[in-house]
């Protein structure tokens, strides 16, 4: 192997982002995690209080409740975003009629903030399905979901509609890389429909789904922007997830260490299941590329 | 999570240093810390006629976007600012307690001002003692704000009790009025009722005792939650799933007779009906009618901050100044609140009623203002309101509601 002489340039840019990241990133997180052993209160004096904020957590009732929220919501939008993309993906890669215009259609949502969505459907729920529901008769659509102890299923709704716009992009990205002799194979062998799709395609969307299913679990954990637009973690506590419950609690609330110790939590717990989540998914792919 | 502290603290790191920019370098400038964004152009305009009648001194406004933390973190710097201008609330609790406010229980304009208010700032004192350090100012108030034109058309009056309450809602619900537009999407509208009801139907020293854990939200606040589902009875329907700013439209165009909430709401109300005739009245909690007052807290005080003798001279001058009848009638009726010193009226036939209780001293402070820092009492109710529009049973939800505040409150009075 030749050692070649590399540019100096990447090393510049490389050192400035590494140089941003520590300061603004590595730093912060460093201190949170510093804060989490303290009785700091976002201000003044503190002391160290050991591992007290940490015993607190696992016996505060808003704390469980935040993660059972997170963890049903997580659950269930991951399953759903992962399959609606995944019919998306496999519909836009069939030579239909207008299938350009229809892939911007579907990556529109991506491009928006998700706090912007969060605010376009509040104004929907509020007062534009509310009439037609009432009209139609449906009972549970007749008034604002959002204020209802259903408001979960309006916030899946609207992070559903979002974020299938990049997992279905990583999807058709995947079915482009997939050759197509090998669907000429198939077709010789006999299978069709959903058996190809079953025995041929999905196993070679592999790396996709890792991806796709790592990202989806990870972002959907730490929900944060659409519920502050649309609930802010009501009606009650019941649309509070813990990045919500971080912020209202240890900002507004004077909780700043046991909320610091809260986030602690929460990055050891998205860590731990996006590292397990590779590693499985990971053998898959290994198994499934033999 | 970390890029938001990033953030903020960026924010508050650059707010810091305008601040020690423009302070303290000069023994002529004074600085005025305005906790409220919406009252920095009454407050410059004060100033500048001040300015103009002490050449020799300058007093600048200041009203840093996150104010909490700014003065918070002057605190800590010991780099305060010369004059405050904030609410009776925590934070001015932490700053008096700190020692940093000069007594001005000795200034003349003391004797002109309401006694309901000054003692609920000497309420905010650390160890309640009768010392001004903190001199009301502007005020606020809530109650109920009824549409006058519904009401006429319904035949009612505006009512003293709750008996008569629930008769004038009775009758516009007979005559096709909706009686109220309840905005409980939004949590913190479900507060004004509990804020009225809980200081009339709470025991005498029920603050006090509960905070030494005497006594509890159960077996003493079950009246409160009673009457807020009898009002929730006639609510419009999908009530929970309106907000703030929709339900002071739909009140405005006529679409209720009436909200519970504060001065505060008057302005998005008749922005969107100029035309609207509205009034307000005190809450009838009671079917004693005096027992009943008016929910008003300090929306404004004054303080002036301790440092060389010559910058809290000229301080003292502008809180003298400020509190004269004519600046200080200027400045209510700019920001639509009421005023502490006796004698400024706000005259304005919207809320003449509820004037005329604040003339009075009929008042009663929030008493969400006297909760530790940290207890969601907005989180607990709208769970409580969301339990009552699923059908849960009201006796189970009552208790389940109070046991659950009790719990929260114990929980943030440790800390």
């Amino acid at each position: 192997m030749k050692t070649q002489k590399v540019n100096p340039i990447y090393y510049i840019i490389v050192g400035a982002m590494t140089v941003c990241f520590f300061l603004f990133h590595t730093i912060p997180f460093i201190q949170g995690i510093f804060y989490s052993f303290t009785d700091w209160k976002g201000y003044g004096n503190w002391e160290w209080v050991g591992l007290r904020n940490y015993l607190q957590l696992f016996k505060d009732p808003d704390v469980i409740n935040a993660y059972k929220f997170t963890f049903t919501f997580a659950l269930i939008t991951t399953v759903l975003v992962n399959l609606l993309s995944l019919v998306l993906a496999c519909a836009l890669n069939a030579n239909i009629y207008c299938a350009g215009f229809l892939k911007a259609a579907y990556f529109l949502p991506y491009m928006l903030g998700n706090l912007m969505i969060g605010f376009i459907f509040n104004y929907i729920f509020a007062n534009i399905i509310p009439p037609i529901g009432q009209m139609l008769g449906i009972e549970m659509l007749s008034v604002n979901i959002l204020g209802t102890d259903k408001a979960m299923w309006g916030i899946i709704f609207v992070t559903v509609w979002a974020s299938s716009a990049f997992n279905t992009l990583v999807y058709t990205a995947g079915l482009k890389a997939i050759n197509t002799d090998i669907y000429e194979a198939a077709a010789i062998d006999g299978a069709t429909g959903f058996r190809r799709f079953w025995l041929i395609t999905f196993p070679l969307l592999a790396t996709s789904f890792t991806i796709n299913m790592v990202l989806s679990i990870k972002g959907f954990l730490m929900v944060y922007d659409q519920i502050m637009a649309m609930t802010n973690g009501g009606p009650g506590m019941t649309t509070t997830s813990i990045a919500v419950l971080i912020y209202k609690r240890g900002l507004s609330g004077g909780q700043f260490a046991y909320q610091s110790a809260n986030a602690v939590i929460l990055f050891i717990v998205v860590a731990t299941i996006s590292l397990l989540q590779l590693r499985f998914l990971e053998k898959r792919e290994a198994k499934l590329n033999d | 999570m970390s890029k938001k502290l990033v953030l903020s603290l960026v924010v508050s790191l650059s707010s810091m240093l305008v601040g020690c920019g423009g302070s303290s370098s000069n023994n002529n400038t004074l600085e005025l810390f305005s906790s409220k964004a919406e009252n920095v152009a009454i407050l410059e305009s004060i100033v500048s006629e001040f300015n103009a009648q002490n050449p020799e001194y300058t007093i600048k406004v200041v009203a840093p976007a996150d104010h909490a933390t700014v003065l918070k973190t002057r605190m800590a710097k010991n780099d305060m600012p010369d004059i405050l201008a904030m609410g009776g609330d925590s934070y001015f609790t932490e700053v008096q307690s700190a020692g940093m406010l000069v007594d001005l229980s000795n200034e003349a304009y003391i004797i002109t001002l309401h006694e309901s208010y000054l003692d609920m700032v000497y309420n905010r004192n650390e160890n309640k003692e009768e010392i001004v350090y903190g001199v009301p100012y502007a005020t606020n108030a809530s109650g109920v704000i009824y549409n006058k034109d519904l009401f006429e058309q319904a035949g009612v009056d505006v009512p003293n009790t709750w008996n008569e309450f629930i008769n004038v809602i009775e009758t516009l619900d007979s005559k096709g009025i909706e009686p109220f537009v309840f905005t409980y999407k939004d949590s913190w509208t479900i507060l004004p009722p509990w804020n009225s009801m809980a200081p009339v139907i709470q025991p005498a020293n029920f603050m006090d005792d509960r905070l030494q854990d005497k006594t509890t939200f159960v077996g003493t606040h079950e009246q409160v939650l009673e009457n807020i589902i009898t009002l929730m009875d006639y609510a419009q329907p999908d009530f929970m799933g309106m907000s703030y700013d929709d339900g002071n439209k739909a009140f405005a165009m006529g679409e209720g007779a009436m909200i519970i909430n504060g001065n505060w709401a008057i302005n998005q109300v008749i922005a969107a009906n100029p035309d609207i005739n509205l009034g307000m009245f005190a809450f009838p909690t009671s079917n004693n009618a005096i027992e009943n007052k008016l929910t008003s807290g300090v929306d404004v005080l004054f303080a002036v901050v301790k440092g060389n003798s010559e910058k809290e001279e000229v301080a003292k001058k502008f809180v003298e100044f400020a509190t004269t009848p004519e600046i200080a009638t200027k400045y209510i009726n700019d920001q639509f609140a009421f005023s502490a010193i006796k004698g400024v009226e706000q005259t304005n036939p919207m809320v003449s009623d509820a004037s005329a209780d604040i003339m009075a001293g009929n008042v009663e402070n929030f008493p969400d203002h006297y909760y530790p820092n940290g207890l969601d009492l907005s989180a607990v109710l709208s769970g409580f309101a969301m339990n009552y529009s699923s059908g849960m049973d009201n006796e189970a939800n009552i208790l389940a509601t109070l046991a659950d505040l009790d719990a929260k409150y114990d929980a943030v009075n440790i800390k």
